[in-house]
């Protein structure tokens, strides 16, 4: 008997299938834990690796929002903001210690996720223009809070300047519970219902799916890793202004980065981080003044030709792939 | 003994107009009820309004024997309801496996049993070569397959399958059917819309018959075929 055809022919295939799964994951995970781990330790570039997690775990956060659940958050840079204004303020004017105040940074997220929730309702181009908006809002309400916590036009200096080793570490410890959670999500009954709340939110809910329910808990989990990014990004170089914390550019380059590798697999949005970041400073380096140019046609190009994204499009070639590649 | 679906004086407006003007309804477990009317006759919107996707503006549905009206489409899912679609509305990007798994999410059950009922399922429908792919990589006729498998999964008490046959090759229609009598020897009630009264006839343990929002007549398929008011309904006057 062919094993496909019978009930245990397909539990041993499916068992097999999750050992392919869970031996590539560690062995990937482990390859790129070892990788970051070792970086401060042979002296390589410190900055660029710290910046490199970020993208991987702003790309991956976005990707819950807009490749799991639907939405195209172009304010995405807001609850960065609001994450790096929280730990600046708690540990400048409350005296927090960086690591205490870094939870708080998430929280700050997630709080404004909920006050975004009503949002959840809009779709397509209205949800993206909305989103927009209420982070230009965000960075208003903060920047015409008194100078003496805000730090003004100025910026705020957190005033204790961290061993770049040290939010390195701290990076990567977000960086990875991100892509944890992440990979836990892709295989999760709520990754599914959110998946079929994306495809489809009103069969889903004919077929006994809560649609609100599952949509802010998506929600909160992408809301909730950018803002710990911008309490790790503020330690890390110990300044805080408005103008950089909510910056246009950091949703554009999330997004870019996320798409270029594949929105909706776990793997897309690191690959797409990893390619453009690595092409971004390969870029920069050899021509310093048309790099932003040449990036921007690199974009182009790639949305024109791979419009899946890296990932995306080789699991598109290669269907059966899809069970062992998150 | 109550019935497994009651529906008592629904109306449904959109804007001026009137879909559903008072409609009656009763169909008993284990009962194929059809039903049939011309296009725009409001079937479907009938269908809509008891699994609670559109909100009723008058009147009452029960669901064995339990007030429904106004409850949100995934509550009344718990209760036992289940579909299919006139246009086949599979999640498109999930495999065959984790859109049947979709219905059942909530359940105590463990993953692996789960997923091996849902590969019988799909197994029962001669979708499980597939199992893997993307429902957007199937056929027409094979999306509606998939709907039935998944509407199945969480073994509802009432099914609403609306249109099955369109479009569907007639090997696969004869399948369909067989499918459907199942679902009816083993308990479930059925609610079948359809312009294939060759089918509609077959399977129908009772038929009503929709016109302009309202119930013109309903009964034995005898007495629906001779009925007056349906004949001049269905081919005009
Ligand atoms: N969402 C809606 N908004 C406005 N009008 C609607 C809506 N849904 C249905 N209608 C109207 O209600 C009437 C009944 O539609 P319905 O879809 O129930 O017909 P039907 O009996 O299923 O027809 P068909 O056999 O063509 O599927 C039609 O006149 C249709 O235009
Ligand atoms: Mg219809």
């Amino acid at each position: 008997m062919p094993p496909e055809s019978s009930g245990a022919g397909r539990s041993i295939e499916r068992a097999s299938a999750d050992r392919i799964y869970y031996t590539l994951a560690a062995v990937i995970g482990g390859t790129v834990g070892i990788y970051f781990l070792v970086v401060p330790v042979l002296d390589l570039n410190i900055a660029f690796h710290f910046y490199l997690m970020l993208w991987i775990t702003m790309a991956s956060a976005f990707n819950v929002a807009a490749g799991f659940s639907g939405y195209m958050p172009f304010g995405f840079v807001a609850f960065y903001g609001v994450g790096a204004f929280t730990t600046a303020i708690l540990v400048k004017s409350l005296g927090f210690p960086v690591l205490l105040a870094l939870p708080f940074s998430g929280v700050a997220g997630v709080i404004l996720g909920l006050l975004f929730a009503p949002t959840l309702r809009l779709s397509g181009i209205y949800f993206a223009i909305v989103s927009l908006a209420l982070a230009g809002i965000c960075r208003l309400v903060i920047s015409n809070m008194p100078d003496h916590i805000t730090g003004g036009s100025f910026g705020l200096q957190l005033g204790s300047r961290a061993e770049p080793v040290h939010s390195f570490y701290v990076m990567m410890a977000v960086m990875l519970l991100a892509l944890g959670t992440i990979l836990w999500l892709s295989r999760s009954r709520l990754g599914k219902a959110l998946r079929a709340v994306r495809d489809d939110a009103e069969a889903a809910d004919m077929m006994g799916v809560n649609v609100t329910r599952v949509r802010l808990y998506g929600w909160l989990i992408a809301a909730f890793f950018p803002a710990v990014c911008g309490g790790v990004e503020a330690w890390y170089t110990n300044v805080v202004d408005t103008e950089t914390a909510f910056n246009t550019l950091t949703t554009a380059k999330t997004v870019i980065y996320a798409v270029a590798g594949g929105l909706g697999t776990v793997t897309g949005p690191i690959v797409g981080s990893v390619v453009m970041v690595w092409l971004d400073e390969l870029i920069w380096r050899q021509f310093p003044l048309l790099n932003l140019l040449i990036l921007g046609v690199a974009t182009v190009m790639l949305v024109l030709f791979l419009p899946r994204g890296i990932v995306g499009t080789i699991l598109r070639r290669r269907p059966e792939w899809r069970r062992y590649i998150p | 003994m109550s019935a497994a679906i009651e529906v008592h004086g629904l109306r449904k407006r959109f804007g001026g107009l009137t879909a559903l003007d008072g409609v009656e309804l009763e169909a008993h477990p284990a009962e194929v009820l059809g039903i049939i009317g011309v296009n725009g006759a409001g079937k479907t919107t009938l269908m809509n309004c008891i699994c609670g996707i559109y909100r009723a503006d008058e009147g009452r549905v029960m669901i064995g024997g339990r007030d429904v009206t106004h409850r949100t489409p995934h509550e009344i899912a718990h209760h036992g309801v289940g579909r299919t679609f006139q246009i086949p509305r599979v999640f498109r990007k999930m495999s065959l496996i984790d859109n049947l798994l979709v219905p059942v999410l909530d359940r105590d059950e463990a993953d692996p049993a789960l997923i091996e009922r849902a590969e019988n399922t799909l197994e029962h429908m001669n979708l499980i070569e597939l199992r893997h792919n993307f429902a957007e990589e199937l056929s027409g006729g094979q999306q509606k397959l998939l709907e039935m498998a998944r509407m199945l999964m969480p073994d509802p008490t009432v099914v609403m399958l609306d249109e099955p046959f369109a479009g569907v090759h007639p090997t696969l229609c004869k399948f369909m059917i067989e499918r459907i009598e199942a679902m009816a020897a083993g308990g479930k009630t059925v609610l079948l819309i359809s312009h294939d009264l060759t089918s509609i006839y077959r399977l129908s343990h009772r038929v009503a018959a929709l016109n302009e929002g309202r119930v013109i007549a309903m009964g034995s398929v005898d007495e629906i075929r001779s009925n007056p008011a349906v004949v001049e309904a269905y081919l005009g006057n």
